[in-house]
């Protein structure tokens, strides 16, 4: 331990750019990890978080609630088909609103008082009970949608319907949609905004049908049965859709494949850094080995240094993490999650320790009798 | 100079490490490069197309395609302006599109025009379409037909045209009459007056200033009858797409983090490098080396190595990108890869430049005296 | 004209209390021909003066001529640049580059004044001369001990130097490697007319010197004169 140490201690520039190329490895794999579950939170949340666990779409939707519809006369469809506890509309729609004095774009999700889609993680306040009421997500709280707020949804066309108040009456966590802010509504308010926000349009079609199955029935078997009982729908367990959403797939396989990326980098500078190390110390790692240390302790003093830079370097890591979480806002939304961190953090780990490997099957390599052996190289002797 | 060369080249071992790591380095960058390309060109193709140089939308729309609506009056109010030489209506439906042959639907973008959009001929007739090569990928050919919507509304694939997509959306070029056919029957929630269109593409007269008309534009509609509008640039219209703006930050921050990786792994590289050759370095310098002569062989070196490492990760990045999944908005670009190279040799030089304060401290007078 | 010439050389370390003389009121010349060994245990200051007079150091006072140049205030570039074309030298541990042949090693100096055309054929007549025409594209690595010394004594050789400068040669080596080195050194250094200080504390080398100098404590003996 004492050697590990004073080691570092000699050869302070090596270490510290060791551990701030790691460090910042390290912060990257943080970021990105952080990026990948909030944003895809922020894409999906509210429909994480509702009460339908299974969802009918149009079926040309590419499962996107966004591009989906459906008629009437399909949701009156899915609600005969045996194992239905529940069922009703499901709108979502993006709208210019007014909230906290400034026009934004907020996404509105329109259900059935008392059915299916209700928002499920209620932070404060209660659901809507009655018209123009509604349920804003938690995170924008601070920009005009939190309790006690008032939003008006602003009119489309030419301009000159009359705005349309709606009342927030609680909040709901882990629940936008799109990256938006989104408030839960009833139906019939969601109609009323639409019809607001497209005067011209002749009818306001839900995007979905939102289904709660009977007890004893899964939600994936209510699915099939509906995809085979329904024409032109297709049905997801809440679950898929959420996985499915557009961009989700697009963007967790590119994070992913980033992530790993940064992974392998991390393990191979590691590894490339102690073997160059132990190289340029040979010499007197072989004098050690002759005067009596055993393999066992040098190489724990490699792991001892390898933990420490690894340490210090997330140490590093999280801290440059913090500090872009104070630039976070809910457009770019980057929070230090410790579950997260720590998770990273073993991973990394453990790679370090893996790419350490191949130091120290070096130093078990080094034979005691080179210190009396070793020529030098280009001297006259 | 010829020295450092030939270090290289006879001691190449070192050396191949350090091209491994920033060869890894530099796939990373050109694969955010290629992403956030991808994320990019999908996403505002459409609208880069346009000729116009101005976008009109309705001031309530928060300048988004999909929520505007300007009345035929209102275009009759910025065909009027001052500047303005034409205006050319646009509309566009996000719908679900199957290739003839499949089952599966594809992100499609349904766009009623008049005109004026770069690489697209003129509207075709009822029932044609001009299609973006995007969907070619998918296995549509010119002749064949794609059907809309659940409903299955069928057009014939006129010809394709290239760099059109919208959100990632292929475009399908029609008539405004077919659009709004089209419309009516996969998204009838969403359709519009008749002479309505979502947006207008505003073509100046020459030497009109784009600024100035199109604060002009939106005085005359709101002082009219005809509903307010919000006049943009193509390139604020551009900005305005969704996400494009937050990708491109984020991503660009992503991609300056990895080149500082990249300078302080070189850095470090060449930090051992020079520890371990201080004793030689005194010798050179013992019988007449300068410092310069010594460090221009240092960088020759950190620039041979970075280039090195550039045609690798070019050549696996290609690979990587000939089998990433489809859904990956993976685009690879030339000027991409040029950037991406010019920047990770600045960073090579630059942690290179670590050194260059050791290598003049070392003093000749340690080549005698007592060895290595 | 005398290969070198120093007068009331002095070399201090630190200030004040903590001063340390390396090197006292030092005279001594050595003729444009002469082979010198100074001779004196570690820290006697023979390094220093060794160091000094091939311009890898400068005195705290005192003047320093070799081959005619005063370089006792020159500057560092100019050292840099005497060193390249006036002196040659032969360190005691690291002498080639490990990673150029036998060739290349005796050419380095010559590449690094930008002068490599006659170089080229100065260099292939000194391996020619030395007996390494067979190793002239060997890595030192792949050469015995004694190959590694004559490339080292032809690479001080190469720019034709004024005066050769010595460090240790036979340190580490047995009588019988000891008298080789010297040998060699001294038949080269002898056959060119080129001057030779070296530096030792190995009393058995002093008989291949025409002068032995001996060096305690910073000082010179007495009879610092030419024979």
């Amino acid at each position: 331990m004492r050697l590990a140490l004073r080691e570092i201690r000699r050869s302070k520039v090596r270490f510290a750019l060791l551990t701030v190329a790691i460090g910042l490895l390290v912060f990257l794999a943080f970021f990105m990890q952080t990026l990948l579950v909030n944003l895809l939170g922020f894409f999906t949340g509210a429909l994480e978080h509702q009460s339908a666990t299974v969802l009918v779409y149009g079926e040309d939707a590419r499962r996107s609630l966004e591009g989906s519809n459906v008629t009437m006369e399909q949701v009156d469809a899915v609600a005969r088909v045996p194992g239905v506890a529940s069922s009703g509309p499901l709108g979502e729609r993006t709208l210019t609103v007014r909230a906290d004095g400034e026009a934004v774009d907020a996404v509105l999700f329109g259900y059935r008082l008392g059915g299916p889609g209700a928002p499920t993680l209620m932070a404060s306040g209660r659901r809507p009970r009655g018209a123009d009421e509604g349920v804003g997500s938690s995170i924008d709280a601070e920009q005009g949608f939190g309790l006690g707020d008032a939003i008006e949804v602003l009119p489309g066309g030419d301009g000159t319907g009359r705005p349309l108040t709606i009342r927030i009456t609680g909040t709901a966590d882990e629940s936008r949609f799109s990256v938006l802010p989104t408030v839960f509504v009833p139906w019939n308010t969601y109609v009323d905004a639409v019809r607001l926000a497209n005067p011209a349009a002749p009818e306001v079609r839900p995007s979905a049908v939102a289904v709660i199955p009977a007890p004893g029935v899964s939600p994936g078997a209510l699915a099939a049965r509906i995809n085979r009982e329904v024409a032109g729908v297709e049905a997801l367990t809440r679950e898929q859709a959420v996985a499915d959403a557009p961009g989700v797939s697009s963007v967790s396989q590119s994070f992913s494949l980033i992530i790993g990326l940064t992974y392998i980098v991390i393990t191979i500078v590691i590894g490339f850094f102690f073997v160059i190390l132990t190289v340029q110390k040979a010499a007197s790692l072989t004098l050690l080995r002759a005067i009596g240390a055993d393999t066992r302790t040098l190489v724990g003093a490699l792991f001892v240094q390898v933990l420490i830079v690894v340490v210090l370097a997330m140490a590093i890591g999280a801290g440059i993490l913090m500090l872009a979480a104070l630039g976070s806002s809910p457009v770019f939304p980057i929070q230090a999650d410790p579950a997260l961190v720590a998770r990273v953090g073993v991973t990394i780990l453990v790679l370090a320790l893996l790419a350490a490997l191949v130091a120290a099957r070096r130093i078990a390599r080094i034979d005691p009798v080179d210190a009396v052996n070793r020529p030098t190289l280009g001297g006259l002797s | 100079m010829r020295l450092a060369l030939r270090e290289m080249v006879r001691r190449p071992g070192r050396f191949t490490v350090a091209v491994g790591m920033l060869t890894l380095l530099a796939v990373l960058l050109l694969l955010l490069g290629g992403l956030l390309d991808g994320l990019a060109t999908g996403s505002t193709g459409a609208v880069r197309a346009q000729e116009g140089e101005l976008l009109t939308f309705s001031a309530t729309s928060r300048d988004s395609f999909v929520r505007s609506q300007i009345s035929a009056d209102t275009r009759a109010a910025v065909d009027a302006v001052p500047g303005v030489r034409s205006t050319s209506g646009l509309g566009v439906t996000l719908v679900g599109a199957r290739v003839q042959g499949r089952e599966e639907f594809e992100n499609a973008a349904v766009w009623g025009y008049q005109g004026g959009v770069r690489g697209v001929p003129a509207p075709p007739p009822a029932g044609e379409a001009w299609v973006d090569r995007r969907l070619e990928a998918a296995g549509a050919r010119v002749g064949g037909t794609l059907r809309l919507g659940p409903t299955a509304v069928p057009v014939r694939i006129r010809g394709f045209v290239d760099d059109t997509s919208y959100l990632l959306q292929a475009g399908v070029w029609v008539s405004p009459a077919e659009w709004r056919r089209v419309t009516a029957t996969v998204r009838p929630d969403r359709i519009l007056p008749p002479g309505s269109f979502q947006v207008l593409s505003v073509d100046l007269a020459s030497g009109a200033a784009p600024d100035s008309v199109a604060t002009a534009i939106d005085r005359a509609t709101r002082d009219g009858a005809t509903g307010a509008t919000s006049t943009l640039t193509k390139q604020a219209a551009i900005d305005a797409i969704p996400g494009v703006k937050s990708q491109r930050g984020t991503f660009t921050f992503i991609i300056n983090t990895t080149l500082l990786v990249a300078a302080v792994v070189v850095a470090l590289f060449f930090a051992l490098l020079t520890l371990e050759r201080t004793a030689l370095y005194g010798v050179l310098k013992a019988i007449g080396a300068s410092s310069t002569q010594i460090v221009r062989g240092l960088f020759v070196q950190a620039v041979v190595v970075a280039a090195v490492a550039l045609v690798i990760g070019e050549v696996l990045t290609l690979g990587l990108g000939a089998v990433i999944p489809r859904e990956v908005p993976l685009l690879l670009e030339p000027g991409r890869a040029v950037t991406s190279a010019v920047s990770v040799l600045l960073a090579a030089l630059v942690g290179s430049a670590i050194s260059v304060r050791r290598i003049i401290r070392i003093d000749p007078a340690t080549a005698i005296g007592g060895g290595a | 004209m005398a290969a070198l010439e120093l007068s009331d050389v002095r070399k201090v370390y630190g200030t004040g209390d903590n001063e340390t003389v390396a090197l006292d009121h030092a005279d001594l010349t050595v003729g444009d021909t002469e082979v010198v060994t100074l001779l004196g245990p570690s820290g006697s200051g023979k390094t220093t003066l060794l160091s000094i007079a091939g311009g890898l150091l400068s005195p705290t006072s005192g003047s320093v001529r070799v081959g005619g140049h005063d370089i006792e205030g020159y500057s560092k570039r100019q050292l840099t640049a005497f060193r390249r074309e006036q002196v040659g030298f032969v360190f005691q541990q690291v002498n080639l580059v490990p990673f150029l042949t036998a060739r290349e090693n005796l050419l380095i100096v010559a590449e690094l004044a930008h002068d490599t055309k006659e170089a080229t054929a100065h260099a292939d007549r000194l391996i020619e001369e030395l007996g390494l025409a067979h190793r002239r594209d060997a890595l030192p690595g792949t050469m015995s001990g004694g190959e590694r010394q004559r490339v080292a004594v032809g690479r001080a050789l190469m720019n034709s130097p004024k005066l050769v400068l010595v460090d240790e040669p036979t340190s580490a080596l047995d009588s019988k490697l000891g008298a080789q080195v010297m040998e060699l050194i001294v038949s080269e250094v002898r056959g060119r007319g080129t001057a030779a200080v070296i530096v030792t504390h190995d009393r058995r080398i002093t008989s291949y010197a025409d002068r032995t100098v001996e060096i305690t404590d910073g000082r010179l003996a007495a009879d610092a004169v030419t024979a």
